[in-house]
C-alpha cells in the first residue's frame, strides 16, 4: 500500500472516523508494541492525571481537567540535565535517555499552552533539552467532552486549535472522530480502519466544541487582548495589596500552571561522592526562595510582589516579549488555591472593576492568546552543556576575593565584550554567574570571584590546573563601541569594581579610542579595596582622574582617600555632566543615591549605564529567575541604559 | 597516604530513637555510607564505643539539666555537630508538654513521689532542641528523617556545601507528585506552612501533614489561619495542631511578642 498517496488524502480531508473499539484497540496494540511510551488521561480518585496507560480502559477521554498539566513531558518535575564524573578531570554527559512518548488526550488549551512552551524554550536561546522531549512526543489531543466548574477557556479563546497536535479526537460515543494534524499522526493510525467524516458528524463536532467554549465562559470582565493595557496602568491598584495578603506563599498556581516553565537548577552528588548529575527542577516566582542569590539576599521579597509579579508575567510581560497571554483557561489554579485568590478571571475582574486608568481601548485585531511555535530541527550544541577551563593562576585579593586565570581548554579566547558575564560550573557543587573582570584581547581571561555561596566557596578552594566549566559569556556589555570617543566616568561601588574593571582596562588599552577618563571607587574599609596595585596607578596616570573612598576606617587601618558613603566622590569630581557618559555598578543600594546626585549635578539620564545584578541562574533567559518586572538581567542586562530601566519599579528597589 | 575517613557518632536524648532505626534501615545505601565515613558510636547497631569523633549526630529533646551536660561534651568534642529529626531539630511532641508548668507534668506523670526528689533523672524543665542549648550545624528534620535527605545532608556537609534541605512549603513536593489537595477531599492540612524535604509523604498517602519538619523560614501563619477558619477549623483546633509538631514556633512568637 502507497502511505504517501494516504497520507496525502488524509490531508485533504483529515477529519476520519473510526469506530471507538477500533480505535482502543489500536491504543492497546500501541501498548503492546512497546516502541512508544503510551500515556494518557487517567482517574486519579474523583481527579484525573495525565500517566503511562497500562490498558486503554484506563483511558478517560470523558476527563474534565487533570490536576496538573502535560507541561511535565516536555519540563519534568525533576530532570538530570546532565551527568558528571569528578574523579575525571572534567567529565559531563549530557542526559540522552528522553524517552519516544505518545500523549493521548490533550485538550485544547493545553495545547494552546505547550505551543506557547515551544516558542519560550526556543526565543533566541534553543534549550535543547526541552525540544529533545518535545520532538520525541506525539500528542494526540481531545475535544473538551465535560468543562470543569472554574474553567474559563471560553473566555480565553483557547477551546480550539487548528494546529499544534498531531491527531485531534473527539469523543462521539460509538465512534470517534480523528483530525490529523500532521503526517506523524496519520502514520499513528495508518493501521486503523476508517471512513471519512459525514456533514452531520461534522456538525456534531462543532456543535460540540461550541458548546464547551460557552460552558467554559466565566464573564471575565476584560478580554485577553487587553490584559496589559490594564495591568499597565494598574501597578499600585489596592487590589494586589489585599489578594497577596491571603496567600500562603505555597507556589501551588504556579506548580498547577500550564504556562509557568520555570525552574532551578542543583547538582546531586552520589554517596559515592564521584559522580553525580545536575538537576533542574520546577520553582515558582510565588515562593520566597525564588529570587534569592548566593549571599542570601532575596530581590523579591514581599509577598505583594510576588503575587503581582504573577499575573504581569502572564498579562503583560509574555505578550510583549512573545505576543501570548500566559493564561489558557485551564481553572487549575483557580481550583487549587486554598486561599482562592489565584483565579485569574476573579483577579481581572477585580482590577477591571477598580481600575485606575481610563477604561481600555479598542482590542486588538488579532487573539495574542495562540502562537505559531516553531520547534527547530537543529538544536546545536547542549545549551547548558559547559566547556571545561583551566585555571592558570589564582591570587588572594582581599580576605573574601580571590582572582582566577582561566583558559578554555578548546584553546579558544573567551570573546567576551567588557560588562558581560559567564556561568561557572563546578560539577556537584552547582553553577553561578561570575562577572568578567578583564579586558578581551588575550587568550586567558580573569574572574574576580567572592565567597559567599557553594560554587564560589568550592572555586576558592581549587588551584592551577584544576579544572572548571564555563557556559557564556552572557548578557550585554558596556558597549564600548558606542563610548568611543566619549568621556567616561566609571562609579563602582565595593564588588562593583570586578565587572568595571573589564571596561577601565579596555579603556586603558585603548587609550586614545576614549575621552577623558574618571574612575571614582568606594568600599567598605580600606581591607575590602581591590586591586590595590592597579589602583594605584590609576593614581600615578596622567590621562585617568580617580578618586576613592571608604564607607568607615576602622583604628589601626591606614587610608588614603575620603572617607564617607561613594556619593561623596561626585561632588568632588571634575567631568562635564552633558558630555560624560557615567557607568554605574556597585550593590543595590547604591543605584538610587548615586544616580540622584549625578542628575542632580546636570547628568542627563540618558547618559547613565548601569550593571545590576539578580539571580541569574540559567544566562539564556529561560529559568526565570533573574526577571526584573518583565526583563531578564540575563538576557537585557546585567547592563542597561538607565533610561531604558529606570520605570521598572523592581530594578532599584 | 589514604586519607582518613570522617569519624560519625550517634547520640540519643529524649526520643523514640527511630530517626537512628532509619539510619541501620539504610539497606544498600549503608555500605556506601560505610565507605565516606567510619561510625565510631551507634548505639542501636554496635557495642563499640568512641569520644574520638569528627561528627556527632544527635537524636532527641534536651528535658533535664543532665542532658545540656552531656550535649555541651558532644559539642566540645565534635568538628560539626549535626541534629537528626524533629525532637533534636524543634522538640518534636514532647515540646507540647511546654504548655504546662514543668511542677504540674512532674506531679501529673509521677504523681507526688518524694522518692524522685533530687533524683536527677526526673529532674526535667522545659524541653528544649538542640540549638537552644549549643550551636548546630545541620538539621536533618522530621519525624522520622527521611533516609535519603541524611544521605543529602552527609554528602552536603562532606562536600562543604550549604543545606540540602528545601525552603519552601510540602505543597510544591506535593503538586509535583500530583496529588488531589486534601482541603479539597475536606481534610486539614498543614502543607502550606510545613518545611518540605519529605516528598509529600503524607499527603501522597492521604494523611494530613503535621509539619513535623517544621516551618518554612518565613510562614503566611496568617492566611494559613484565615484558610483554617474559611474550613471550619475553630481557634482551638488550630491551636492544638500547631502544637503538635510545631510548639516551638508558638513559644518563639510569644516570646518576641513580649520582646516588641
Amino acid at each position: 500500500m502507497n502511505t504517501k498517496s494516504k497520507r496525502d488524502a488524509n490531508h485533504e480531508n483529515p477529519l476520519r472516523i473510526a469506530s471507538k473499539k477500533d480505535f482502543m484497540a489500536l491504543v492497546d496494540s500501541l501498548i503492546e508494541d512497546g516502541s512508544l511510551e503510551v500515556h494518557g488521561v487517567k482517574s486519579k480518585g474523583t481527579k484525573f492525571v495525565f500517566g503511562l496507560l497500562e490498558s486503554s480502559d484506563e483511558l478517560r477521554l470523558d476527563y474534565d481537567v487533570t490536576v496538573i498539566p502535560p507541561k511535565k513531558y516536555f519540563l519534568p518535575q525533576d530532570e538530570s540535565m546532565m551527568h558528571f564524573d569528578t574523579s575525571q578531570p572534567f567529565s559531563v554527559q549530557a542526559n540522552e535517555d528522553i524517552p519516544k512518548r505518545v500523549i493521548i488526550g490533550v485538550h485544547p488549551y493545553d495545547i494552546v499552552a505547550i505551543k506557547q512552551m515551544d516558542t519560550y524554550y526556543t526565543d533566541s536561546f534553543v534549550d535543547d533539552l526541552y525540544v529533545k522531549r518535545r520532538k520525541n512526543t506525539l500528542l494526540v489531543g481531545a475535544h473538551v467532552a465535560r468543562v470543569s466548574e472554574k474553567a474559563f477557556f471560553g473566555d480565553m479563546g483557547t477551546g480550539m486549535v487548528d494546529s499544534g497536535f498531531d491527531l485531534m479526537l473527539t469523543d462521539l460515543k460509538d465512534v470517534i472522530a480523528l483530525e490529523v494534524g500532521t503526517t506523524a499522526g496519520a502514520d499513528l493510525i495508518s493501521s486503523l480502519k476508517t471512513r471519512d467524516a459525514t456533514p452531520e458528524e461534522v456538525e456534531k463536532i462543532r456543535k460540540a466544541v461550541e458548546k464547551a467554549a460557552a460552558e467554559a465562559r466565566r464573564g471575565l470582565k476584560t478580554p485577553p487582548d487587553q490584559w496589559s493595557h490594564l495591568l499597565q496602568g494598574n501597578y499600585d491598584n489596592p487590589v494586589w495589596k489585599t489578594q497577596s495578603e491571603k496567600c500562603l506563599s505555597c507556589g501551588t498556581c504556579t506548580s498547577v500552571c500550564p504556562t509557568c516553565f520555570c525552574y532551578d537548577v542543583n547538582d546531586k552528588m552520589h554517596l559515592d561522592m564521584k559522580t553525580g548529575s545536575r538537576i533542574r527542577t520546577w520553582d515558582g516566582c510565588m515562593l520566597r526562595s525564588f529570587t534569592r542569590v548566593g549571599s542570601g539576599e532575596i530581590f523579591r521579597e514581599k509577598r505583594i510582589d510576588r503575587y503581582r509579579h504573577r499575573f504581569y508575567r502572564k498579562g503583560e510581560y509574555l505578550p510583549a516579549r512573545l505576543n501570548f497571554v500566559a493564561c489558557v483557561g485551564c481553572g487549575r489554579c483557580s481550583t487549587q488555591c486554598i486561599p482562592d485568590i489565584a483565579d485569574p478571571v476573579t483577579l481581572i475582574n477585580m482590577v477591571t472593576d477598580s481600575s485606575q486608568t481610563l477604561k481600555p481601548p479598542v482590542p486588538h485585531a488579532a487573539s495574542p492568546v495562540t502562537v505559531e511555535g516553531q520547534v527547530p530541527d537543529d538544536t546545536g550544541p547542549g545549551l547548558y552543556i559547559p566547556c571545561p577551563a583551566t585555571i592558570k593562576r589564582a591570587v588572594q585579593l582581599s580576605e573574601w576575593e580571590k582572582l582566577f586565570e582561566l583558559e578554555l581548554d578548546d584553546g579558544s579566547a573567551l570573546d567576551h565584550e567588557p560588562g558581560q558575564f559567564v556561568e561557572v560550573s563546578i560539577m556537584g557543587y552547582g553553577e553561578a554567574p561570575i562577572s568578567v573582570s578583564s579586558a578581551p584581547g588575550t587568550k586567558s581571561f580573569e574572574l574576580a570571584v567572592r565567597k559567599v555561596g557553594d560554587v564560589t566557596s568550592r572555586l576558592h578552594a581549587l588551584n592551577p590546573g584544576d579544572k572548571v566549566g564555563i557556559r557564556g559569556p552572557f548578557g550585554t556589555g558596556f558597549g564600548v563601541e558606542e563610548l568611543k570617543g566619549k568621556n567616561l566616568l566609571v562609579i563602582a561601588g565595593g564588588i562593583g569594581i570586578i565587572p568595571a574593571r573589564s571596561l577601565i582596562n579596555y579603556v586603558l588599552d585603548h587609550r586614545k579610542d576614549f575621552g577623558e577618563l574618571t574612575i571614582l571607587y568606594g568600599c567598605k574599609k580600606p581591607c575590602e579595596l581591590l586591586f590595590g596595585d592597579e589602583v594605584q596607578a590609576w593614581d600615578k596616570r596622567e590621562d585617568v582622574a580617580h578618586l576613592r573612598s571608604v564607607d568607615s576606617c576602622p583604628e589601626g587601618e591606614c587610608w588614603e582617600g575620603e572617607v564617607g558613603l561613594i556619593t561623596c566622590l561626585i561632588p568632588l569630581a571634575t567631568f562635564d555632566p552633558k558630555n560624560t557618559i557615567a557607568i554605574v555598578v556597585g550593590p543595590p543600594v547604591m543605584y538610587k543615591f548615586v544616580i540622584r546626585d549625578l542628575m542632580g549635578r546636570g547628568m542627563p539620564e540618558e547618559n547613565i549605564i548601569v550593571s545590576l545584578e539578580r539571580r541569574m541562574k540559567c544566562g539564556v533567559g529561560k529559568c526565570g529567575h533573574c526577571q526584573i518586572n518583565g526583563v531578564y538581567v540575563c538576557k537585557e542586562g546585567p547592563v542597561f541604559r538607565y533610561s531604558q530601566i529606570k520605570n521598572s519599579p523592581e530594578a532599584f528597589t | 597516604m589514604k586519607k582518613q575517613k570522617p569519624r560519625v557518632a550517634f547520640f540519643d536524648f529524649a526520643s523514640c530513637e527511630g530517626c537512628q532505626l532509619q539510619i541501620a534501615n539504610l539497606e544498600e545505601a549503608v555500605i556506601d555510607v560505610t565507605k565516606l565515613v567510619d561510625i565510631v558510636s551507634f548505639r542501636e547497631v554496635m557495642k563499640e564505643h568512641s569520644d574520638d569523633y569528627d561528627i556527632a549526630v544527635v537524636e532527641g529533646s534536651i528535658m533535664r539539666p543532665m542532658d545540656e551536660e552531656r550535649l555541651k561534651k558532644i559539642r566540645e568534642n565534635a568538628k560539626i555537630l549535626v541534629a537528626l529529626g524533629a525532637c533534636a531539630c524543634t522538640g518534636c511532641v514532647q515540646r507540647m508538654v511546654n504548655q504546662w508548668p514543668v511542677e504540674e507534668s512532674i506531679t501529673t506523670v509521677y504523681n507526688k513521689d518524694e522518692a524522685l526528689k533530687d533524683n536527677p533523672y526526673f529532674a526535667n524543665f522545659e524541653t528544649k532542641a538542640l540549638d537552644e542549648v549549643v550551636p548546630v550545624d545541620a538539621y536533618v528534620p522530621g519525624c522520622p528523617i527521611d533516609r535519603d535527605e541524611f544521605c543529602k545532608v552527609l554528602v552536603a556537609l562532606l562536600l562543604g556545601k550549604k543545606s540540602p534541605v528545601p525552603d519552601y512549603p510540602v505543597c510544591v513536593e506535593c503538586k509535583k507528585k500530583e496529588n488531589v489537595c486534601l482541603f479539597e477531599l475536606g481534610k486539614v492540612c498543614m502543607g502550606p506552612v510545613a518545611r518540605a524535604g519529605c516528598g509529600a509523604i503524607c499527603p501522597t498517602h492521604g494523611a494530613e501533614c503535621e509539619a513535623c519538619r517544621g516551618y518554612v523560614t518565613h510562614p503566611e501563619e496568617d492566611a494559613q489561619t484565615d484558610v483554617l477558619t474559611k474550613y471550619g477549623i475553630s481557634a482551638e483546633q488550630i491551636m492544638q495542631r500547631k502544637s503538635m509538631f510545631t510548639y516551638r514556633y508558638i513559644e518563639e512568637k510569644a516570646k518576641q511578642e513580649v520582646e516588641e
